[in-house]
């Protein structure tokens, strides 16, 4: 069968016109049945959701990182728990190449259970697994449920499903087009034994996920199949069309209302998998009427890392802001994609070769993630949507995997949900940005226990806390982060690597002139001394960020390198590393934020004395917990003034900026400068 | 009739020029970059995020990667956006307004200005 091509996928994202059936279906709707209905599928998600978590064996499944979701018969999305949304968008693209490929040979059957994690094929990234079950209603076709959860492990050459190391498609381990895995609600003994097999680093982890998302998806199928039972096959068959139908509209509606016009956004990310590297994306948005068009032009070309994404997970990370921001009272329906079209330049990371490594795509997807805040932020700020308007999250990634045998005596390879689930939200048009808010691949997720943590893996942590200063400062700055403090334990060896980046510069670009969030290194400490020191009682149950690195209190050998880094195993007592999750971006000048609020945030140690001094100009009484409003208002007065005198005229500073560039070796994935055109072709064995 | 189109720039559909929201100052025609029209300042990062360690990554962006452009209203200074960007790369156009189709959109009350902001006529 082919691998579908960029325009199917991207078709096939959106609704298919609806069929008559469907519309007499909706005609036949019932007064209030309709909004009934629709929270009745909230409701069926919901508890398929709980159900998938609680049956869940790896850190990311428990933490809820993950989606249920349904299906009209064609396979359109109408709506989803919530969860990593970009899984929901990408299903359909599954479900329709099932519907094309595989009717009659090897059938669909009613209790078959399908599965899928190839990119190629329409997903985000190999570890990102898919299941999908038919609905039947005595024998008829009416609908899809799926299921989809990051794993634990696909096999590659590294631990924990995304290898930052892997340069092609073939390390990447196992990946499956759409296959059908079990019959009569019964997964198949030989394709479980096969994901164990590529899980060995971790089977019962991937096989107990692998239920999971069957169990999960078969729960939202019987609870629709009794809701078939209860109301009639025409009330589900009418209100997922009607679902359809309402988001669409809806969707257009609001897009019409604002201002036509292109709206841009570059971004910028500094990893290229471990090794260092400038790569660009570039976003413009054209609306027009009610559409809109995203524009990928510019981006840097493919690159020899795992660090490129297919276009079907870029147009996912994009569901994800979407739901989340713009038509966040809508339901979770495909169908607001209708009015959205996406040009992705061949060869760009964004839409890189078939054999090109993609297992980190969602790193490479921060680009577009951030960019979106601010494309669509400036589109409607000035429009009834504002509130809506938000810098970007903190998202240098913070996949932080560790792997080995458990004091337990139990193998497993996990990626910790703790950081992942502890970024800062962006500064809000309406205030400050969220602190520790969540993870922006799935913001309902939930950051697990320290105890569990503990439980699960050979590791102590001493401490988790507010990572102060690592917001982007601004009127309303961004949410903190979180940092904490990783330490190998129980006398096991454990491997540990991660994909990020944001050592050198941050992805997200602030908004409305606010600073981003500040960068981030990879810290660990071979040979610590602190687990004979805190067995001796010396730290008394305290620990602080701040103290551990102003005066470097923990004796050992400290390495302060890139914030990705590949396998490497540390042995008991070690500073894994120090786990953190970064800030969100910020929002507007920093000289209008209220001085009592710099005053509380440094309070809660929230930012720094520093920061009040020098980027809020806040000045204290001397008691030191009040605020100085004279002096302040001077200090701020006076920053204006010198704003005015340093700043250039934009001939000027053209003539000077327009003579820089930056170094050459750092350029070797970012193409020509500046246009970020492939200047080198990547050949892949 | 002025339309806020960000925290600090408001676009005056009556004369087509780009506002400053803060202090009314106009900035420059609204069919160009409002950018253009400001005071701008390469900083170097290291002034906003202050390095934590003494390392060579240390919790600040390399000025080598990126700087800070800061764009200031010519007449208040306030710093009316920012952009990350590394030395020599061009200055992002980020909004750029299709204003005769607004005007016509509202002159023909399909829309309404209400504080600042569209909103959808009834």
């Amino acid at each position: 069968m082919p691998i579908p091509t960029l325009e199917e996928k991207l078709a096939w994202m959106k609704p298919a016109p609806p069929m008559e059936y469907e519309l007499a279906c909706v005609e036949k709707l019932s007064l209030g049945s309709y909004e009934i209905g629709v929270q009745r599928t909230n409701d069926i998600l919901d508890e398929a959701m709980e159900v998938f978590m609680r049956s869940s064996r790896s850190s990311m499944g428990v933490a809820g990182d993950s989606i249920v979701s349904l299906f009209t018969a064609n396979g359109d999305l109408v709506n989803a728990a919530s969860g990593t949304f970009l899984h929901g968008m990408i299903q359909s693209i599954v479900i329709k190449y099932i519907l094309k490929n595989y009717a009659e040979n090897p059938g669909i059957n009613d209790g078959d259970i399908w599965f899928t994690n190839d990119a190629v094929y329409g997903g985000i990234h190999n570890p990102d697994v898919v299941v999908v079950m038919p609905t039947f209603y005595h024998g008829q076709l009416i609908g899809w449920t799926g299921a989809a959860l990051h794993t634990s492990e696909t096999g590659a050459i590294e631990p924990g499903g995304m290898s930052v190391s892997a340069k092609t498609r073939f390390e990447e381990g196992f990946n499956v087009p759409p296959l059908k895995i079990g019959q009569n609600f019964k997964l198949n003994n030989d394709f479980v034994e096969m994901a164990a097999a590529f899980g060995i680093r971790a089977p019962q982890m991937v096989v107990i996920d692998l239920k999971a998302r069957s169990t999960a998806a078969d729960r939202a199928r019987t609870r629709i199949l009794e809701l078939a039972d209860k109301m009639g096959v025409e009330h589900v068959v009418g209100l997922f069309r009607k679902m359809l139908i309402v988001a669409e509209q809806s969707a257009r509606e609001r897009i019409r209302s604002w201002p036509d016009g292109k709206y841009r956004s570059v971004n910028f990310s500094d990893g290229v998998g471990p090794a260092e590297g400038l790569v660009r994306t570039s976003l413009m948005i054209e609306k027009k009427g009610d559409r809109l068009l995203l524009d990928f032009s510019g981006t840097s070309p493919e690159n020899f890392s795992s660090y490129n994404a297919h276009p079907q997970a870029i147009v996912g990370h994009v569901s994800n802001f979407v739901y989340e921001y713009v038509f966040h009272d809508l339901p979770v329906a495909n169908s607001v994609f209708a009015p959205i079209d996406f040009y992705f330049p061949e060869g760009t990371c964004l839409s890189p070769d078939a054999r090109a490594a993609t297992s980190c795509s969602v790193m490479i997807a921060t680009g577009v993630m951030s960019a979106v805040h601010n494309c669509f932020g400036k589109m409607m700020f000035c429009t009834q949507d504002w509130q809506q308007v938000t810098a970007s999250a903190g998202n240098a990634g913070n996949a932080l995997v560790v792997a080995g045998l458990s004091q337990w005596n139990m193998p497993y390879s996990d990626m910790l949900a703790y950081s992942l689930n502890s970024e800062g939200q962006g500064g809000k048009a309406t205030g400050d940005g969220v602190n520790t808010f969540g993870f922006p691949w799935a913001v309902f997720g939930r950051a697990p226990d320290v105890e569990t943590m503990e439980n699960e893996f050979p590791m102590l942590v001493p401490f988790s806390q507010h990572w102060t200063d690592s917001c982007g400062h601004g009127k309303y700055r961004g949410g903190v982060g979180s940092a904490q403090l990783w330490v190998a334990y129980h006398e096991r060896d454990v491997w540990f690597l991660c994909t990020a980046d944001n050592t050198r510069l941050q992805t997200p670009q602030p908004i409305f002139g606010g600073y981003a969030p500040c960068t981030v290194p990879g810290i660990s400490i071979r040979k610590a001394d602190l687990l004979r020191r805190m067995q001796a009682g010396e730290f008394n149950g305290r620990l602080d960020l701040t103290e551990i690195l102003d005066e470097q209190s923990i004796e050992g050998q400290w390495i302060i390198e890139f914030f990705a880094r590949a396998a490497r195993s540390f042995a008991h007592g070690d500073v894994i590393t120090i786990a953190f999750a970064t800030g969100g971006a910020g929002y507007g000048d920093p000289l209008e934020r209220e001085p009592e609020l710099v005053l509380q945030d440094l309070q809660n140690n929230i930012i720094s004395f520093w920061s009040a001094e020098n980027i809020y100009k806040v000045a204290l009484d001397d008691s030191g917990r009040k605020i100085d409003q004279m002096l302040t208002s001077q200090l701020r007065q006076k920053e204006y003034h010198q704003r005015l005198q340093r700043g250039l005229k934009y001939q000027d500073f053209q003539a000077q900026w327009s003579q820089k560039m930056p170094p050459q070796e750092i350029l070797h994935s970012f193409g020509s400068w500046p246009e970020g055109k492939p200047i080198q072709m990547i050949m892949r064995a | 009739m002025k339309l806020r189109v960000t925290e600090y720039l408001d676009l005056d559909l009556d004369q087509d020029k780009w506002c400053c929201n803060k202090c009314g100052a106009v900035l420059n025609d609204a069919d160009k970059n409002y950018k253009e029209a400001c005071l701008i300042y390469e900083r170097n990062p290291n002034e906003v995020h202050r390095p934590l360690v003494e390392a060579e990554y240390n919790f600040s962006p390399d000025p080598n990667w990126v700087r800070i452009i800061e764009f200031y209203c010519p007449s208040c200074g306030a710093q009316m956006e920012t952009e990350y960007l590394p030395p020599g790369h061009p200055l992002t156009h980020d909004i750029e307004i299709d204003v005769a189709a607004l005007k016509a959109r509202v002159q023909s009350k399909e829309l309404g200005i209400k504080e600042g902001r569209l909103y959808k006529s009834i």
